[in-house]
């Protein structure tokens, strides 16, 4: 990886340690990824209890259920992932408010609280209107939850690619494709047209805008900073070009096309391919942005 | 009190004598560094030069370490060095995605992060680091940044529009200086890095310290 030698100076390294490998991997990836559905199907659940309160009542339980799994993989993932997992504790007693980890770590952890409140009024109280008032703080922290990666992304100043602005679109972006998808998978035949007509729209435009997002650091990126040019080498012929585009297409060009064609048939079974795909394919997509700028030599 | 490292590159001659110093001072395991040298050939045959670097943790004033460790692990102490608390890090890496030099690593024994700290222990006992003690050419000066008077600060005096500090751009604000470097020594990107062909090995990636 050579950017800014000249033939001059051919300059070339002889002698240096190694390179680390991938010090965040695919257990970081599926943080995210889990992260984004556990989130994402609560945004979505919040919006159709409020625009079609009679006809997706029986989604409280479930959403809730999906949540609960999905945060829990999540916080299972980021426990693994510490070389000293029994010492997570430490977040909550030495807390450095700097970090983004600390701060993701106490939203989470409120998060889920709320998750089981709302499991609670459902469940054994069957209460609706108590499922619903927490619904709306549960809404409320779910969004610093599903932003809070990107923060800590932003903090990671080594890696020039990951900036907070695209970042946090990105993972709110995400969060909205996960949460759709998962959405539409759970609730099969049982919404109307009207409903699943909304879901993809909200499918589609998600993966339209996190698409063009992906698309303008790829093109875009590398004409601000050296780094982030070597790093998206890596996908524009590099080792991770066909992972990336698999990622790309799978992710969002898969579930445009698939929305755009049921909405235009009024056709609606295709959707759930299209939440398939955006499910596998924002794994992919979030794995390569994840490890390509960690290739890159810091020294 | 503000400590600082300042290495004179005209002067190093690429022993390795801090690397092992370090190493050996600070129990470092094997496949980790604190400290080490790089080497960088530049030119063609035979109008070459080799050139040496030594690398280690910058001790930045706006340290993002420091910032994104979420349990203070790493934290600033009285005289400016960025400590580690290797008893209180819980090992999420963030300060090695954090740091731009590439100067914390995973210690495979501890589980924890790790990077030099300017051999704190023995600066709290009145002694240089051992880096300094073992250079046979002098080229490493360590001393206060605040006073004046001290050999650091009168070697950054003399050397005005000739002392740089790595990756300016980052915002760091590094207090580890080099006289004497050039672009090819102190930016990555300026140097081509082969694929398998350090002189002392065929190593180019190692798997992260630890149990992943």
């Amino acid at each position: 990886m050579v950017h800014e030698t000249i033939a001059a100076t051919n300059a070339i390294v002889v002698l240096d340690v190694p390179l680390p490998g991938i010090v965040w991997g695919w257990i970081i990836t599926m943080n995210m990824w889990a992260k984004s559905i556990g989130t994402g199907i609560i945004f979505i659940t919040f919006f159709l209890l409020k625009k079609y309160p009679e006809q997706t009542g029986f989604i409280r339980f479930p959403a809730v259920v999906i949540s609960i799994i999905f945060i829990h993989l999540f916080l299972f993932f980021t426990v693994i992932d510490l070389h000293q997992m029994f010492r997570f504790w430490h977040i909550f007693f030495y807390p450095h408010l700097t970090s983004a980890i600390t701060i993701g770590a106490w939203m989470a952890t409120g998060f889920v609280g709320l998750l089981f409140a709302m499991a609670y009024a459902i469940y054994l109280k069957k209460d609706e209107a108590m499922y619903d008032k927490y619904l709306g703080w549960t809404v409320f922290l779910a969004i610093p939850v599903t932003l809070y990666t990107a923060g800590l992304m932003a903090e990671s100043t080594a890696r020039e690619l990951w900036q907070m602005p695209t970042e946090s679109a990105q993972m709110i972006l995400a969060a909205l494709l996960a949460g759709t998808a998962a959405m539409l998978l759970l609730g099969g035949n049982k919404f109307s047209d009207a409903i699943k007509k909304d879901l993809g729209i909200i499918l589609g435009l998600s993966a339209f805008s996190a698409f063009i997002l992906y698309m303008a650091e790829y093109i875009f990126g590398g004409m601000k900073a050296e780094e982030v040019a070597a790093t998206l080498d890596f996908i524009k012929g590099g080792e991770y070009t066909i992972m990336f585009w698999i990622g790309q297409i799978m992710a969002f060009i898969v579930p445009m096309v698939l929305v755009w064609m049921s909405i235009k048939k009024e056709s609606y079974y295709l959707l759930k391919i299209a939440a398939v795909s955006a499910l596998v394919g924002l794994w992919v997509a979030k794995h390569v942005w994840l490890v390509i700028p960690q290739l890159l030599n810091m020294s | 009190m503000q400590l600082g490292f300042l290495v004179d590159l005209r002067l190093c001659m690429g022993c390795k004598g801090c690397e092992i110093a370090c190493k050996v001072e600070n129990e470092v395991p094997l496949s980790t560094w604190r400290l080490r040298v790089k080497y960088v050939d530049v030119g063609t045959f035979p109008e070459t030069r080799r050139t040496f670097t030594p690398l280690r943790c910058n001790h930045c004033a706006n340290a993002p370490c420091e910032r994104i460790c979420p349990v203070s692990a790493l934290h600033y102490i009285e005289n400016g060095i960025v400590n580690i608390d290797k008893d209180r890090c819980i090992g999420c890496a963030g300060c090695v995605m954090a740091c731009p030099y590439g100067a914390i690593y995973i210690d495979p024994q501890t589980q924890t992060a790790d990077k030099c700290t300017f051999c704190a222990h023995r600066v709290a006992s009145s002694m240089m680091p051992s880096c300094v003690v073992a250079c046979p050419v002098e080229a490493n000066i360590f001393g206060d940044l605040d006073d004046p008077m001290s050999n650091i600060s009168k070697y950054i005096q003399e050397h005005q529009g000739n002392v740089q500090v790595r990756k300016p751009e980052k915002g760091t604000d590094p207090h580890h200086f080099y006289v004497g470097g050039g672009n090819v020594q102190l930016n990555p990107l300026a140097s081509f890095r082969g694929e398998g062909h350090n002189l002392f090995n065929k190593l180019t990636h190692l798997p992260l310290g630890g149990h992943h």
